[in-house]
């Protein structure tokens, strides 16, 4: 008898367990369209949630801005989920959208398209986008509507040796045959050209996409929409197979461990001085000062066939807002303390090693390709990379094109048949999701 | 009166049972009928996985992925996978436990070391290989002065080979305990009959001790083959699918189909393909092995 009591007992737990996980999502992501109609009193404690997808570089800046929120607005306070941006954030995102997505979203610059055109984001308040540099604000914007706040960037293109650039007499490379002399150098000189990690097919798409900025939507800022209009293709233009081709330059002047070796092994070695440049963004700084604090590199922007390449910017910490949030007061709070807190703003730029995006503020580590971008930028040589990733989405497609690009460098498939395939992606390429 | 009361004790046992199999049945439900039937009603959509509308395409999804040629190409990798996996491990397995059944020194610690990669989550054991391939087993190189090539993840012509090394350093452990525990079962009296009978050592092995650990070969071949064909956690933290796509398998596949391209409605009907295939792997390979063990 007792043993039945226990076993109903038990049964009963169980069933009464999974029924009341299943059942208590109960978020109305309907609820009140207009925000900001609900005020914070100061004596009012709030919990705002927060996505946040992160890079490499980001993880542990959530501590920062509780310790500072916690200061200005103690009231407040932030339920933080933090995830990788690669894997787990569009997921992550995918499925609040069943259930109402949090308050605070903190991504890309790129996914502001995506999801602003799903109606999922609040328009930002001119109050704090006014304190963002206006070129961060531009590819945020869609329709007159700013929806996310630029917080910081990252600067691609080729990180050089300084050290062996001097020693060896090499120039900064403005064309093609520039780099080729420098390669041809190396080479002679039983130097690797450049540092590469293939094996993350991740880096394989993002340096795909810094030669296309540069050659294809240089020339054309809507090669994306001609793409999907049929009016231009991967295997037709000349331009975008170029771009591809680069990917074998550097294949053929890299490492022949770079199919087996990682980010941070690829660039301990160009510290190291066993290579001379490295197609990269600022995510390799941190990697760069951690291995040896006095190593001096510059930046360039990878040489396009016309010769009049522009270094890259990418926004990246984005923040955006739900459209849907029960407390606009507490999230603009966050986002007054996000853009007016000089200190905390400077800690994180330092932490991250990465470019501020808010005027007047600069962050105070020490960059070595500080002077090559504020040349660039006082060229006006700098183009943000969010041009070309909201005309060809990452997730999908760059990403995708990037594991032909790897197979079709091994010989497993051949250019036609890579470049094919990325035109057969046509109907995924559009970082829109309706 | 006799026969009332066993009535009685059928029906209280058999509601008992009722009772007992309630939890597992809805907990079944929830987490694998109910998606089945939705993910095969999501594969007759387009659906994107973000937009309220789910248009429906009928079978167009399921023609598409037959001229998919990396939905086919993945599948080719997870039968390579998985047909190497049972192999090897099946027979290391087996072997490992009938040399640990045949009472050498220190077995306990033989048995600890070959179990513990088991315990560590797939996804670390990963990056331990890769970790192994590209730094740790090249230095050998450096010592011996030899040019043996260790970055078997590098080459789409030798990742497969690194990977099967990689999941069987895993789950050879796992498997050879089953074993054990099988061959520990077995009655010494049959050897010892077949040992008056003149039965030699691959006599005995052949014709009692295969024989005998029917069902856990049963048990062994068929855990290891659907757990290969479901490998997704080694891969991603390992090749990530690569080289290229060499080492892209038919789950991760459809991760990268239904959440990093935004084409959820094409991704279930991968996964709609790989349920079936999975359920046919294993209800051929019980039917088999079962009718194999009831002939003993």
């Amino acid at each position: 008898m007792k043993r039945k009591l226990m076993s109903m007992l038990m049964a009963s737990t169980m069933a009464a367990s999974l029924l009341v996980g299943c059942g208590g999502q109960a978020t109305d992501t309907n609820a009140s369209g207009e925000s900001g109609d609900t005020s914070v009193a100061s004596d009012e404690q709030v919990t705002l949630t927060v996505l946040a997808g992160q890079s490499t570089t980001d993880a542990g800046i959530e501590d920062m801005i509780d310790a500072a929120l916690a200061e200005k607005y103690p009231n407040i306070t932030l339920e933080w989920e933090c995830v990788g941006w690669d894997g787990e954030f569009h997921p992550k995102m995918q499925q609040y959208m069943q259930t109402g997505i949090p308050d605070i979203i903190i991504g890309k610059g790129q996914d502001v398209a995506t999801y602003s055109s799903l109606g999922l984001l609040g328009e930002i308040d001119s109050t704090y986008t006014d304190r963002v540099i206006d070129a961060a604000n531009e590819n945020v914007t869609f329709d007159g509507k700013t929806y996310g706040l630029v917080y910081n960037a990252l600067y691609q293109g080729v990180y050089y040796n300084r050290q062996m650039f001097e020693e060896n007499g090499w120039e900064i490379p403005k064309n093609q045959e520039d780099l080729q002399a420098i390669i041809d150098d190396c080479n002679a000189k039983g130097i690797t050209p450049f540092a590469s990690h293939m094996v993350d097919t991740w880096s394989i798409g993002n340096v795909t996409m810094q030669f296309m900025m540069n050659d294809v939507f240089n020339n054309n800022p809507t090669w994306g929409d001609d793409f999907r209009a049929g009016k231009t293709s991967f295997s037709t233009d000349e331009a975008a197979q170029i771009c591809y081709q680069y990917n074998k330059l550097i294949y053929d002047n890299t490492f022949p461990e770079t199919f087996s070796l990682e980010q941070t092994d690829c660039d301990a070695k160009m510290v190291l001085g066993d290579a001379a440049m490295k197609v990269s963004g600022s995510w390799s700084i941190q990697n760069f000062l951690d291995i040896d604090e006095n190593f001096d590199f510059g930046i360039f922007p990878f040489p396009n066939q016309t010769g009049d390449s522009k270094l890259i910017f990418e926004p990246n910490i984005a923040i955006m807002t739900s459209a849907t949030t029960e407390h606009q007061d507490a999230v603009n709070c966050v986002l007054d303390l996000l853009t007016s807190d000089e200190e905390l703003a400077v800690e994180i730029y330092d932490y991250t090693k990465t470019a501020s995006m808010l005027k007047g503020i600069s962050p105070t580590f020490t960059n070595p390709s500080q002077s090559d971008i504020d040349k660039y930028a006082a060229e006006d040589m700098v183009v943000d990379v969010n041009l070309g990733n909201n005309q060809l989405v990452w997730g999908g497609f760059q990403e995708e094109n990037a594991a032909d690009i790897a197979a079709w460098l091994l010989g497993d498939e051949s250019f036609e048949d890579c470049l094919a395939a990325s035109d057969a992606r046509v109907d995924v390429s559009s970082s829109a999701a309706e | 009166m006799g026969y009332k009361n066993t009535n009685g004790l059928q029906k209280r046992l058999e509601k008992q049972y009722l009772l007992l199999v309630i939890p597992g049945f809805v907990i079944f439900t929830i987490g694998i009928i109910i998606p089945t039937i939705l993910a095969f009603r999501f594969s007759l959509t387009s659906w994107n996985g973000l937009t309220p509308d789910k248009p429906f395409v009928g079978l167009k999804n399921y023609v598409t992925l037959f001229n998919d040629s990396n939905f086919l190409q993945s599948w080719w990798f997870t039968i390579k996978f998985t047909i190497g996996n049972t192999i090897i491990q099946n027979v290391l397995a087996l072997l490992f436990a009938v040399a640990l059944d045949s009472g050498i020194k220190a077995q306990k610690i033989y048995r600890t070391v070959l179990f513990i990669p088991c315990l560590i989550s797939s996804v670390i054991v990963g990056f331990i290989w890769l970790k192994m391939y590209s730094n740790v087993l090249p230095e050998i190189n450096e010592w011996l002065g030899t040019n043996i090539n260790f970055l078997l993840f590098g080459s789409g012509e030798t990742v497969l080979s690194g990977l099967l090394i990689a999941n069987n350093w895993q789950w050879i452990g796992y498997w050879m305990l089953i074993y054990l525990a099988g061959l520990q079962s077995i009655p010494a009296e049959l050897y010892e009959a077949a040992k008056v009978d003149g039965a030699g050592a691959v006599s005995r092995f052949f014709n009692i001790t295969i024989p005998m650990l029917a069902p856990s070969i049963t048990i062994c071949v068929v855990g290891i083959t659907t757990g290969s064909l479901k490998v997704y956690d080694l891969l991603v933290s390992s090749t990530g699918g690569g080289p290229g796509r060499s080492s892209t398998s038919v789950i991760l596949q459809i991760y990268n189909t239904a959440i990093g391209a935004r084409q959820f409605g094409y991704g279930s009907a991968m996964s709609v393909t790989l349920v079936f295939a999975l359920l046919l792997v294993a209800l051929v390979q019980v039917k088999t092995l079962k009718s194999r063990e009831v002939q003993q």
